[in-house]
C-alpha cells in the first residue's frame, strides 16, 4: 500500500452516524423498503452462516457429518471441546497467541508514539528523510522482506522463540505514521504551556502526550492486537515447533492432519471467541483501526 | 556578556537539546526498522541475485535466478492464477461492498446491527475463514447440496481444477466486502445531502440519483479500494494454505504460496526472493497506476 493510499484512508477513517434526520423523500417508500429488508436479511445469512456452521458443527459428537441434519443445533454434545479445552496444545497456542499479540501491541504503541511524538514536535536533523523512509517501507510487499527477516532471526537463534515471534513486527511503520499525523493535529497550545513549566522530556511524554494520545491508543492497540491474533505467515515460519505454534498455526495443522471437524472447529471457536468479545465491546475500534490502516489481520 | 548573547545561546542549547530527545525517541524504532524493514528490504533485493541456503555457502548468481524464473511454467502458472484469482475476486468484493453500503447507507432501525454483521467476517481469521469454507465447499457439504438441489453439479469446488479459484474467490468476497463496506460508507456520509435533495426536487428517479450524484463522489474512494484489494489479492496465502495446498493439480497455485514453498519446503531463498521481487514489481506498477489516474482526477 502506498503513502498516499494510507492518508486517503486516514481521511476516509472516521465513520460518522449520520444523527441528522434524513429528509424523509430521499428515504425508501414502502416498495423500496421491504426490498432493502429482504436483500439485507438474504446478506446477513450468508455472512453469518459460516459462523453459525462453525459453532453448531463444534458441538457434534465426533462422527459422520451429514448434510442437512448436521446443520441442526441439536443434540448437543460437549465432547469436542472437552477434548480441545483438555489439551495441553490447545492451552499452549492460546498462551502463546496471547504472549505474541499482548506483547507487541504494548511494545508497538510504545515505541511508535516515542517516535511520533519526535516526529510530530521535535526538530532534529534526518528528520523528514528518517519519516519518509519510513513511511516508503509501507510500499514494499511484507513477502519481500519476509525471508531476509526469516534469516536474520534463525542466524541470531529466534526461531522457536517468543522474541524471534516478536521483535519483527515492532517495525510497524504504519503505527509511526498514524500517531505522528494525530499528535501533529494536537493544538500547539499545550505542548507550550508545559514547555514553559519547565517539564522534563520524559514526564512529558508520560504526563502530557500519552493522555492525550489515549483515542489513537485505543484504536492502534485494537488493530494491532487484530493482526497479531490472527497473523499467519510469521508465525508458520518462525514457530515451527508443535509447543511455539499460535493457534492460527496450530488449528491449521490440526486440519492438515485431518482431525476429526468438530474438534478443529471447536478449536476455532476458542480461538474465536476473545476477538468477538472484544468486537461486541469495542466496535467502534475494529472498525476505525482497520479502515485507518486499511490491511486485515 | 549582553542580554541578547545569553538568549542566543540559551536558544542554541534548547535547539541542540530538542535535537538530542528527537534522536533519542525515534532511535528504538529506527533500529527495529534498520535490523526488520531496511536491510531485509535490501536484503530480499539482493538475495534474489545469489544461491542462499541457510547454513550453506552464498555464492553469487547474478541473473541466474532470474532467468530461472522467466523458464519456470509453475512461475508463469502462479502468475496467471494470481491474476486470474484478483481480476475476480477485486471487483466482485468490491460490487458487494458498493451493494451492501448503499443499502446500510439511511439510518433506520437495525441498520447499525446489519453493519456490525457485515463487518464481522473483518475481523475473522483467514484462517478460521479457509476451516469453515473448506467444509462448506466439500463433497456433500452445502454448497454441493445446493448447487444438486437446483439441478447444478453438485461435486466438490476444491477438487475440482476450473472451480477451485472462484471457490477461493467466494471466501475472498465473504471476508473483504465488509471492509471496502465502511470505506465507501464514510465517503457515503460526506456527500451533502442538499445535493440530493436538489435532484430529488428536480425529479431524478433513484437510479439518476446515484449515477450523477453518488457515484462520481465515490470515485476517488473506489479507486482507493481498487487498489488496496489488488494489492491483497496478489499476497493471498492464508486460504490457499488452509483450503487448497495450491491443488488440485497445482490449479490454485499462487506467488505468495509458491514463494512459501520454494523458501520453506525447498529453502531455495534465492529463488523465493527472486519471486519476491516479482510481486514487488506488481505491487509498484499498481500502486504507479493509482498515482497516475488520480494525478489525472486533479
Amino acid at each position: 500500500m502506498t503513502a498516499l493510499s494510507t492518508s486517503a484512508a486516514v481521511e476516509a477513517a472516521p465513520v460518522r452516524p449520520d444523527r441528522r434526520r434524513p429528509y424523509r423523500a430521499l428515504q425508501p417508500g414502502r416498495g423500496g423498503r421491504a426490498v432493502r429488508a429482504v436483500l439485507l436479511f438474504l446478506g446477513a445469512v450468508v455472512t453469518l452462516f459460516p459462523f453459525y456452521a462453525m459453532v453448531v458443527l463444534s458441538l457434534k459428537p465426533t462422527g459422520a457429518i451429514t448434510m442437512p441434519d448436521s446443520l441442526l443445533p441439536w443434540p448437543i454434545s460437549t465432547e469436542a471441546y472437552e477434548r480441545v479445552l483438555g489439551a495441553e496444545s490447545v492451552l499452549r497456542w492460546t498462551l502463546n497467541t496471547a504472549v505474541y499479540s499482548i506483547v507487541s501491541v504494548v511494545a508497538v504503541l510504545f515505541l511508535a508514539s516515542l517516535a511520533g511524538y519526535a516526529f510530530a514536535r521535535k526538530r532534529f536533523p534526518g528528520k523528514e528523510v528518517m519519516f519518509w523512509s519510513f513511511i516508503a517501507m509501507i510500499m514494499v510487499p511484507y513477502h519481500v522482506t519476509l525471508i531476509p527477516s526469516f534469516i536474520v532471526i534463525s542466524e541470531a537463534g529466534g526461531v522457536n522463540t517468543y522474541w524471534g515471534l516478536i521483535l519483527p513486527t515492532l517495525a510497524n511503520a504504519q503505527a509511526v505514521f498514524l500517531m505522528r499525523q494525530f499528535i501533529k493535529s494536537l493544538p500547539d497550545e499545550l505542548f507550550e504551556a508545559a514547555m514553559l513549566d519547565g517539564c522534563s522530556e520524559w514526564r512529558m511524554y508520560t504526563t502530557m502526550v500519552l493522555p492525550l494520545i489515549k483515542p489513537i491508543l485505543a484504536t492502534l492497540g485494537v488493530f494491532v492486537f487484530l493482526w497479531h491474533w490472527n497473523d499467519f505467515l510469521w508465525p508458520l515460519i518462525v514457530g515451527q515447533s508443535s509447543d511455539m505454534r499460535t493457534l492460527t498455526t496450530g488449528l491449521a495443522s490440526l486440519n492438515a492432519e485431518n482431525a476429526p471437524l468438530n474438534i478443529v472447529l471447536a478449536g476455532s471457536v476458542v480461538a474465536f471467541v476473545p476477538i468477538f468479545m472484544a468486537y461486541l465491546v469495542g466496535q467502534r475500534y475494529f472498525t476505525e483501526g482497520v479502515t485507518m490502516t486499511g490491511v486485515k489481520g | 556578556m549582553t542580554v541578547s548573547d545569553t538568549a542566543v545561546a540559551s536558544r542554541r542549547t534548547s535547539r541542540r537539546r530538542e535535537a538530542r530527545v528527537g534522536l533519542l525517541f525515534v532511535l528504538p524504532v529506527f533500529l527495529f526498522f534498520l535490523a526488520f524493514r531496511f536491510g531485509p528490504a535490501i536484503a530480499g533485493g539482493v538475495l534474489a541475485f545469489t544461491d542462499y541456503t541457510i547454513g550453506a555457502e552464498t555464492s553469487w548468481t547474478g541473473l541466474e535466478n532470474l532467468r530461472r524464473l522467466a523458464d519456470d511454467p509453475l512461475f508463469w502458472r502462479a502468475l496467471r492464477t494470481t491474476l486470474i484469482y484478483s481480476v475476480l475476486a477485486v471487483p466482485l468484493s468490491i460490487l458487494a461492498a458498493l451493494g451492501m453500503a448503499l443499502l446500510v447507507r439511511r439510518s433506520f432501525r437495525g441498520s447499525r446491527l446489519f453493519r456490525s454483521i457485515f463487518f464481522l467476517p473483518v475481523v475473522t481469521s483467514l484462517v478460521l475463514a479457509g476451516i469453515v469454507f473448506t467444509w462448506i465447499f466439500s463433497a456433500g457439504g452445502p454448497w454441493s447440496s445446493l448447487l444438486g438441489s437446483v439441478g447444478l453439479p453438485d461435486g466438490s469446488w476444491l477438487s475440482d481444477t476450473t472451480l477451485v479459484v472462484p471457490a477461493l474467490v467466494i471466501v475472498a468476497v465473504w471476508t473483504r466486502f465488509g471492509f471496502g463496506m465502511l470505506i465507501l460508507l464514510a465517503r457515503l456520509q460526506d456527500i451533502p445531502r442538499e445535493l440530493e435533495e436538489a435532484a430529488l426536487t428536480d425529479g431524478a428517479g433513484p437510479w439518476h440519483r446515484f449515477r450523477y450524484i453518488v457515484l462520481p463522489e465515490l470515485t476517488p474512494a473506489l479507486f482507493f479500494l481498487a487498489v488496496i484489494e489488488t494489492t491483497m489479492s496478489f499476497q493471498v496465502f492464508d486460504t490457499v494454505y488452509v483450503m487448497t495446498g495450491g491443488g488440485p493439480a497445482q490449479s490454485s497455485y499462487m506467488l505468495v504460496f509458491q514463494l512459501y514453498d520454494q523458501a520453506f519446503r525447498y529453502f531455495d531463498f534465492g529463488y523465493a526472493s527472486a519471486i519476491g521481487l516479482a510481486l514487488f514489481v506488481m505491487t509498484l506498477v499498481v500502486a504507479l497506476i493509482q498515482r497516475l489516474t488520480l494525478g489525472r482526477d486533479r
